[in-house]
């Protein structure tokens, strides 16, 4: 097996709003997408943000190895209201990476949007640029926080699929949180669960997308989530 | 009969034509209806004093006031003396506004500058603006311009204090977001911190611009002579009530157009943020 992308070590955190890591381990692969379930307040967010070096204030120790370049998208699109769509993704980088901008854009099926204000676009397609803007940084990680939570169930298939596709042909490593079973199952080579801060289940996904395995591995992952 | 024999029968189904149901939502102002309020209030002021019931020595006639007024306009009178104030206004709130934003962005970027400067703007911001005007007694007869610094120290605060606060309270997802990004402390400031502040510093402007007027009617009533101030303060020594009243005439009309020309100016700046708590 390649060195991995991501590796964490004992990660702890002490309770903060995202809920509390009591001793996280977890490799990732490059190019490989992970999903990471978790009930509310069992330590997802906690992990993500301790990944993307957001947690400032919280206490807490362990190992965390990342890529150098790791980006990261949110629920909302995070697009700064007083820029336009091409300058929200070519924020922070050189402006000479325009010619690259406009095609990450192109690539989430937004060309010609470039100089639309992200007031002008629907939240599916203001999500869509904030994929461009992690897209346009050539990343090998790129850290996911329930970014389509908000959106509705038809456009959130769409992205979902975009996603996918975008990990596939730049080969990036995914670590998507999310509450959604079926978009885990959909998705991910490899499904992680987080309880209480702890790692519960770590499953690959492989050939178990369709049918009885599915729904068998839909029925184990729900019941460990407390729905039964 | 026994009641509890017998079918169940289901209600027919009736239906009530759908009314359309009337929002409880405020209606939708008529900009064009709101000029019944001060029409209403002229054409009373007028009948009391067609019937003889105000005292022209108290309150006089509002044509009384609008001829008054329009002799002034052909001597040259309100020209020369809006010119005057106008200057002084341009002048004291072009300073003070200078000076509220340069100390307001040294004392919001820089930890140094806050402790410097912002408790000292605190202090200030508790003494009355008009207090200010104390000063231009004691000034007065200097070769100073007194009302201009009085004006500029007026409107220095509203400007300082909502720039100040704009550029201090980041929206935190913003803040993430730029470190996620690796952002620079200089590409965050410049990309998000200064672009964030703008609706502040133009509500301080529009705040400033009214502090301004304030002072400049009061400083020119005390000392500065030859603006519309001036003109208002001999008025009332003369007892000439229907030139006071073009006096504040022309101060209500100045506010007015200051702050529309300055939401106006807000307006051309925010296009693009509709989505952005304006």
């Amino acid at each position: 097996m390649n060195a991995p992308a991501v590796r964490i070590r004992d990660v702890r955190r002490s309770v903060t709003l995202e809920g509390v890591l009591d001793g996280v381990d977890l490799d990732i692969a490059p190019g490989e997408f992970v999903a990471l379930l978790g009930r509310e307040g069992s330590g997802k967010g906690a992990l993500l943000r301790a990944l993307a070096g957001l947690d400032h204030e919280a206490q807490g120790a362990g190992e965390i190895a990342l890529p150098p370049s790791t980006a990261m998208i949110f629920p909302d699109a995070r697009l700064l209201p007083w820029l336009r769509v091409l300058d929200n993704v070519l924020l922070g980088l050189d402006p000479g990476e325009g010619k690259r901008a406009v095609l990450a854009l192109a690539e989430v099926g937004l060309a010609g949007r470039e100089i639309s204000w992200p007031h002008e676009l629907s939240d599916g397609e203001q999500q869509r640029v904030a994929l461009a803007r992690a897209l346009v940084r050539r990343p090998a990680l790129l850290l996911a926080d329930g970014p389509f939570r908000a959106l509705d169930a038809v456009t959130r298939l769409q992205l979902d699929a975009l996603l996918l596709c975008l990990s596939e042909r730049h080969h990036y490593a995914v670590l998507l949180a999310t509450d959604d079973v079926d978009e885990a199952i959909a998705l991910a080579d490899r499904i992680v669960m987080l309880d209480h801060g702890r790692l519960a289940i770590d499953v690959r996904v492989d050939d178990r997308r369709e049918g009885e395995p599915a729904a068998r591995l839909r029925a184990i992952l729900l019941r460990m989530l407390g729905v039964n | 009969m026994n009641m509890y024999s017998g079918q169940i029968i289901a209600a027919p189904p009736v239906l009530v034509a759908a009314e359309r149901r009337r929002s409880l939502a405020p209606a939708r102002p008529n900009r064009y209806l709101h000029l019944i309020g001060p029409a209403s209030l002229l054409l009373c002021w007028s009948f009391l004093s067609a019937a003889g019931w105000l005292d022209p020595r108290t309150l006089p006639a509002p044509w009384t006031a609008v001829s008054t007024g329009a002799d002034l306009l052909r001597e040259g009178q309100i020209q020369e003396r809006l010119a005057v104030s106008i200057a002084r206004v341009a002048t004291g709130f072009t300073l003070g506004g200078a000076a509220g934003l340069l100390l307001a962005l040294l004392s919001a970027l820089s930890p140094l500058g806050l402790y410097l400067i912002d408790g000292v703007v605190q202090l200030k911001r508790g003494i009355p603006v008009l207090a200010a005007v104390a000063f231009i007694l004691v000034w007065s007869g200097t070769t100073e311009p007194v009302t201009e610094a009085a004006i500029a120290l007026a409107a220095f605060s509203p400007i300082y204090l909502l720039t100040h606060n704009a550029l201090r309270t980041v929206d935190i997802r913003y803040v993430e977001l730029a470190e996620t990004l690796n952002l620079s402390r200089a590409q965050f400031v410049k990309a998000v911190i200064l672009p964030g502040a703008l609706a502040g510093f133009v509500r301080g402007l529009r705040f400033g611009a009214a502090a301004a007027w304030l002072v400049l009617a009061a400083a020119e009533q005390v000392d500065a002579t030859g603006g519309i101030g001036d003109m208002v303060a001999l008025a009332s020594n003369e007892v000439q009530p229907d030139v006071i009243m073009v006096g504040l005439g022309i101060y209500g009309l100045l506010g007015l157009a200051t702050d529309y020309g300055l939401r106006g100016f807000e307006q051309l700046l925010l296009a693009s943020r509709r989505s952005f708590g304006q």
